[in-house]
């Protein structure tokens, strides 16, 4: 299809459109566009595990037992002190050396255990990873980073669900349980919106990393496709480009970026149907 | 002493201090500059012009809405393209293509955007009465600037720029991922990760890591906390005042 498309274009707009659909359509630019999956699918499971990471830390914030108290505010506090490369980069590393301790142990030999310097202390118990066993722990690690900054916004937005209602759920005879989960965690979300909008685009942002866990994203290609390309055919296709491939990206992000602005201010319009929020008649 | 100094934990603190001080200069270096032009650039999306305002905006938007890290490759291969044709001939290539100076240079204009978009935010809640007040008494656009709208805009945007300040310091975790090194210049992370290829202790490496990320943040929460009480030293004790250290998280 692709050929005959290049075929039409030569014959109707000129050779030079048709050299340019054949360059923007070979197989690296092809490859490059469908690395944009990798993103995608990372920013949107990433961003459901925040959520979950985050209800779970803030009702941590308010539990009766204090050692998970103080867990759920160290984790939420976390976000403030440690960068969140760090963080993203620590957990797919531990969760990767800490299954390579076991293998070890069940597969390597004791004098190999004992006299090893190198890791693992035997190639049997060495994990290759996948793209895709990366492209998981990407995703649950950026649920880890971004879910500590959506635990702050649903802590904030539990306190902002009217107390009546709470007191009311109480009236009735609900169990603390039940108030907890069936109103208020139910209830809260139009205050979280807002801010969960502003995690999301931070989410968003941070899904640029993926290239640091040895996933070809769509920044690892457009780095690939930009550097000084020589062919036997035609000698010097193009010199360093990489600074065009990196603008489209910037665009491209920037396009999400807008995208995401328009479906969350739709989203806030669905969510506060009927209620007389702050600010609105 | 020795058994303090053979231990791993101690012995991770000595090798990340020289590192870490990488970090604090490019966040050192990238906010005397940024400050003023995140400032300039409030201003400017706050104008009633509408070209003014609308570069600003459009400035702002572009780089609040795409990662540092997209920035870093694309201005590092910018100046990159320009090197034979401009740097080299002038004679400063030593000094552009330095990662210290490119680093500070794109933290600029990122951290710029940031803190614009927060001092504009504080522009528009701008207390109404002190600006007609001031007008009333006949001042004009440069006092009215320089008594009502610098102190309120400070007062009210500092808590939120304290943030912004600790995401710039966290955003210099990202220049040695993208920029070469020279010369053994490492930062936190690329040492960290140099002694992780050693001998693969992720949990002490990064955990010392992430110690020196903390410790600086907290320095830096401290000292805006007492910079945030002088400001806020007319309006007197009330607790309410205090500098949260969680005000938002608009980065």
């Amino acid at each position: 299809m692709l050929d005959s498309l290049s075929a039409w274009l030569a014959l109707n707009i000129g050779e030079q459109a048709s050299s340019w659909f054949d360059y923007f359509t070979n197989g690296k630019h092809l490859a490059w566009y469908a690395s944009v999956r990798f993103t995608l699918l990372a920013a949107v499971f990433g961003a459901l595990l925040a959520v979950v990471f985050g209800v779970l830390g803030a009702a941590a914030r308010r539990a009766g037992f204090a050692p998970l108290r103080w867990l759920g505010l160290g984790y939420t506090t976390m976000v403030r002190g440690i960068p969140d490369v760090l963080v993203f980069l620590f957990f797919p590393l531990a969760f990767e050396q800490t299954v390579e301790w076991f293998m070890s142990r069940r597969l390597c030999s004791a004098e190999e255990l004992a006299t090893a310097v190198n890791w693992p202390p035997c190639s049997a118990a060495q994990w290759y990873l996948s793209t895709t066993e990366y492209l998981i722990m990407a995703c649950v690690s950026l649920g880890i980073v971004y879910g500590a900054f959506a635990a702050n916004v649903v802590h904030g937005a539990m306190n902002s669900v009217p107390k009546g209602q709470l007191e009311a759920a109480r009236a009735y005879g609900f169990s603390s349980r039940q108030i907890f989960w069936n109103f208020q965690v139910r209830q809260m979300w139009v205050y979280a919106l807002p801010g969960l909008s502003n995690v999301w685009m931070l989410l968003l942002k941070a899904t640029s990393f993926l290239s640091l866990l040895q996933i070809a994203d769509i920044v690892q290609w457009a780095d690939r496709l930009g550097a000084p390309n020589y062919s036997s055919r035609v000698g010097l296709v193009h010199p360093d480009w990489r600074w065009k491939y990196y603008f489209v990206l910037f665009l491209f992000y920037i396009l999400l970026a807008i995208l995401s602005e328009r479906v969350f201010a739709w989203l806030q319009r669905r969510a506060s149907r009927g209620l007389a929020l702050h600010g609105e008649h | 002493m020795d058994w303090l100094l053979d231990n791993a934990l101690v012995q991770d603190i000595i090798e990340l201090a020289r590192p870490s001080l990488f970090n604090i200069y490019f966040a050192l270096a990238s906010i005397p500059i940024g400050f003023p032009l995140a400032v300039l650039l409030a201003v400017m999306k706050n104008s009633s012009n509408g070209i003014i305002s609308r570069v600003a905006r459009i400035y702002i938007y572009a780089f609040r809405g795409s990662p540092l890290f997209i920035q870093f490759f694309m201005f590092y291969s910018i100046m990159l393209a320009f090197n034979l044709s401009h740097w080299k001939p002038m004679g400063i290539a030593h000094i552009v293509m330095h990662p210290l100076f490119i680093g500070p240079m794109v933290l600029i204009l990122n951290t710029s955007a940031y803190a614009a978009e927060i001092f504009y935010g504080a522009l528009r809640t701008l207390p109404k009465g002190e600006v007609e007040a001031a007008m009333a008494f006949g001042m004009n656009r440069r006092q009215i600037f320089r008594t009502v709208t610098w102190p309120n805009m400070i007062r009210l945007a500092w808590p939120a720029y304290t943030n912004e300040v600790v995401f710039l310091f966290h955003a210099t975790a990202l220049v040695y991922f993208t920029l070469p090194v020279i010369n053994g210049q490492k930062d936190i992370m690329n040492k960290a990760g140099e002694l992780f290829e050693r001998d693969y202790n992720i949990f002490l490496h990064f955990g010392v890591a992430g110690l020196y990320f903390l410790v600086i943040s907290m320095f830096i929460f401290f000292v805006s906390g007492r910079i945030y009480k002088r400001l806020m030293r007319h309006i007197g004790t009330d607790p309410t005042t205090r500098l949260k250290l969680a005000p938002n998280y608009m980065r």
